[in-house]
């Protein structure tokens, strides 16, 4: 597909999309052309950081209209070649759609490679991904341009507003309203007069799959699931990406005992219990390194990625981006062998490179490590909030543990402290008497205690003298 | 506006701070033009300010300020390869009597994928820079819609770099001065992006060029001075063997000279890969469109032809430093009219020719100095 934006009355033609024509103040419509043929080919073998595999070859696409269109691709064609896409032969496909400053254009032309097809009476549950209130452009969220696409192609198809729900709650301790407004989603709703819903409210019905017990939103065992994650590098997970977003279908306490049990059995249940699911990867903007909120920085990625399989794209997002597909990816194809994906729109080689990956006992802090023994994303997230008000002052190593699944071994270990409930839950069962940090403690207590850990040196400690100076920094932050 | 003074660095790999690289390059203007700083009333400097030279350097008006301890008007145009040309036909507009104009670049200083990958930003960033569109491989795009369309061929782009080595051989300043290439070497040499080969493209260097403006009347006329741009994506024009830009600032050039591109004595034309010096052979108006190719052939272009075009080395074996690209043309012509080219002298010009562009013909620069009676 090659797009122009074209004036109707005068006929001049844009590669960015325009609404008014300034010249003649015509209208503007899309030209879009799909009779492609291949007019010029380079083979170019010089790397860059976008495109470190070598040789690939640029085609110069041209349309029956004369547009023409630069195409990297790693297939072998000649001038005078008709140029097309394939479409899915198989639910184990995952399309691909560079985005030309169009996200409707790009999610539709991906969507269509998969042949993603709805009735018009439908329910459909758009299922973004809002973990915390950040504004779009952070990456954090789903963009709120690709949700407002994904609704205007459903509209378009046939289905009524009414008929589509978008539903998400953000991570534990958030409030998923405030997230929906400040990432712009709540205004796409608002337009399009589509409701939103506050997963964490409820109603979950109780499934049990693979001997897992899940308490699952239950709009979400009744519609047509449209996932669509933000695509990231995660500290915790590697990325969060199609199955990650699945995760806040669950009721919260359901949520935790994910993280706490075995993850990836637990993932691997839950991408199967939907009744039909399409996934739409939004790497739009994308994020790379310590995602996903501290040093998570937007990584501008420009693609969408789409899929009947949330383990495919995210296995997918991966290859392209040069990561470790984590186990969890890896357990939760539902039978499909990722060796015999379809990769349509591009071929996989083509589109590679490396961004920054997250690296799991990273904080923000060069000094403070931290070891996860299955805590949940929330207390990750309060550490990481914590130690980066730290950054510049130096101290001695301290390693922070996380969850609950540490021996005493590890808890006796040098300079280690707990963070979070789970941990400090577990130190009482093992009747260890070490530092600690819990989710109660307000955050400006959590830094100063961090602080004095960091800094103390020898065997850190929290002493009662730390405690009454730390609420009276509090009291005092709060009258000054 | 006349020509009173240019001077510039050699062009290499050295380490030199873009302010040291912008200081001696003005010193040589200045004393070239028998002036000093408290005679410049004005000051147009031109820089990528890249990313990748780790200097974090943005506001070069300021930088300028306290290189030349001046509180004067500043600008700083940035047209990428285009900048120094960009840079000379705004302090051609400007009212002041002495305006020195400065171009400077320190792009080699990181591995060349760092090198490629700050180029590549004067891409398209959704249509090309998402494909992989290279410099070379855009050039290579074009290059081979010309070559189709007008039969040129390899041996062809071999014989502009063969010219092009063969007169920085004899350049001081060149990145390749006193390094012999054969065409050999060239035709052997690995392709970059198909049709082009490593010899076919420019290197990118750093250093600085200056030249200084004046309302006095010098020897060195601007006779002519042009710029026009055409849109950032090559395969968005109608017909990519020919760049419009050229063609629109060169008429306009000429014509405020008063002149046809058979007058002109000496070119320095932007070979950024030697297919765009053949297409600029037309599109400058040497020659008719498709013809290219015969003067490269019977070296009507060749420091001893007809008319000599990048007497330098150009781009290609001078060295390109992005933005001061632009004034190393005009430091060149100069030199040339002055009679202070030595053995790449070309005798008994009137009229020389500068075409700077930015990107893939996106945006363009000619102008026309002309020798005059002082």
């Amino acid at each position: 597909m090659i797009l122009r934006w074209i004036c109707e009355k005068c006929n001049k033609k844009w590669i960015y999309p325009v609404e008014k024509c300034a010249y003649c103040k015509g209208d503007i419509k899309k030209q879009i052309g799909t009779k492609i043929k291949v007019a010029g080919i380079t083979k170019v073998s010089i790397s860059s950081p976008m495109h470190p595999i070598i040789p690939y070859n640029i085609l110069l696409l041209q349309d029956e209209h004369g547009n023409r269109l630069p195409k990297k691709t790693m297939k072998e064609y000649k001038i005078g070649d008709t140029y097309t896409e394939e479409r899915a032969k198989t639910g184990n496909a995952v399309s691909t759609a560079k985005i030309k400053y169009d996200v409707y254009e790009a999610i539709k032309h991906s969507l269509e490679l998969i042949n993603f097809k709805v009735n018009k009476d439908e329910k459909i549950l758009i299922k973004p991904s809002i973990t915390t209130a950040a504004y779009s452009y952070q990456a954090v969220n789903t963009n709120p341009k690709t949700i407002d696409a994904i609704i205007k192609i459903l509209l378009e198809l046939g289905v009524p507003n009414t008929n589509i729900l978008v539903a998400e709650q953000a991570l534990i301790g958030s409030d998923a309203t405030d997230a929906c407004s400040k990432s712009g989603i709540m205004d796409i709703c608002k337009k399009n007069n589509v409701q939103f819903s506050d997963i964490s409210k409820g109603p979950f019905t109780d499934v049990e799959q693979d001997g897992i017990k899940l308490k699952v939103y239950s709009e979400a065992m009744n519609r047509l699931v449209i996932n669509v994650p933000v695509m990231k590098t995660n500290f915790q997970l590697t990325i969060s990406g199609c199955l990650e977003n699945l995760t806040r279908l669950l009721a919260p306490e359901s949520q935790r005992k994910l993280y706490q049990g075995d993850f990836d059995r637990g993932i691997a249940a839950l991408s199967k219990i939907t009744r039909k699911i399409i996934n739409v990867g939004d790497a739009s903007i994308g994020m790379q390194a310590q995602g996903p909120l501290t040093l998570g920085e937007p990584a501008f990625m420009s693609l969408m990625l789409a899929s009947e399989n949330a383990a495919i794209i995210d296995k997918a997002f991966c290859d392209i981006f040069m990561l470790p597909a984590p186990g969890y990816v890896l357990a939760s194809s539902n039978g499909l062998s990722f060796d015999k994906t379809e990769y349509l729109g591009n071929d996989l080689e083509s589109l590679k490179y490396s961004i920054k990956r997250a690296e799991p006992n990273e904080t923000p802090h060069t000094d403070i490590k931290v070891i996860d023994f299955k805590g949940c994303p929330a207390c990750l997230n309060m550490l990481n909030n914590v130690t980066s008000k730290l950054i510049g002052l130096r101290g001695e190593q301290i390693t922070v543990i996380i969850g609950s699944h540490f021996s005493e071994e590890t808890a006796r270990g040098n300079r280690v402290v707990a963070f979070g409930d789970c941990a400090a839950k577990q130190l009482e069962n093992l009747k260890i008497d070490i530092a600690k940090i819990d989710e109660k403690t307000e955050p400006i207590e959590q830094v100063l205690f961090m602080q004095k850990l960091l800094t103390t040196k020898g065997i850190p400690k929290i002493t009662n003298v730390d405690k009454v100076k730390s609420k009276m920094k509090k009291l005092l932050s709060k009258v000054m | 506006m006349y020509i009173s003074g240019v001077g510039m660095t050699k062009f290499g790999s050295q380490l030199e701070s873009s302010q040291e690289l912008i200081y001696e390059a003005t010193m040589e203007a200045l004393t070239d033009a028998n002036k000093n700083l408290d005679d410049i009333d004005a000051v147009v400097v031109s820089s990528s300010e890249t990313e990748c030279n780790g200097e974090r350097q943005r506001l070069f008006t300021g930088v300028m300020s306290s290189m030349l301890r001046k509180k004067v008007p500043i600008i700083n145009p940035t047209a990428v390869c285009g900048g120094g040309g960009s840079a000379l036909w705004a302090a051609n507009k400007l009212d002041y009597k002495n305006i020195l104009v400065v171009g400077v670049e320190r792009i080699l200083s990181k591995n060349s994928m760092k090198i490629t990958d700050e180029i590549m930003m004067a891409a398209e960033r959704m249509y090309e820079q998402t494909e992989g569109l290279v410099f070379p491989a855009q050039n290579a795009l074009v290059a081979q819609q010309y070559m189709m369309k007008y039969g040129a061929t390899t041996d062809d782009l071999a014989l502009v770099a063969f010219k092009n080595h063969q007169n920085a051989y004899k350049n001081p300043k060149a990145r390749f001065y006193k390094k012999e290439v054969t065409l050999k070497q060239i035709r052997k040499s690995p392709v970059v992006a198909s049709p082009l080969r490593l010899f076919d493209c420019s290197l990118s260097v750093n250093g600085a060029a200056a030249a200084i403006l004046t309302k006095e009347k010098t020897d060195i006329e601007i006779a002519g001075s042009s710029l026009y741009v055409d849109r950032i994506a090559t395969f968005e024009s109608a017909d990519m063997t020919s760049w419009e830009a050229t063609v629109l600032a060169a008429n306009d050039a000429y014509k405020q000279a008063g002149i046809t591109a058979n007058d002109i004595n000496i070119a320095e034309v932007h070979d950024a890969f030697t297919s765009v010096e053949l297409i600029s052979y037309e599109d400058l108006g040497f020659c008719k469109k498709g013809e290219a190719k015969k003067l490269i052939r019977n070296g009507h272009t060749n420091i001893d032809g007809k008319l000599p075009v990048n007497t330098s080395g150009g781009l290609k074996a001078k060295g390109h430093p992005i933005c001061a690209t632009g004034i190393s043309q005009i430091y060149e012509i100069t030199k040339q009219i002055h009679n202070q080219s030595n053995e790449r002298q070309v005798p008994n010009i009137k009229y020389g020719l500068a075409q700077n562009i930015g990107g893939a013909g996106s945006t363009v620069a000619v102008h026309i100095l002309k020798k005059v009676s002082s």
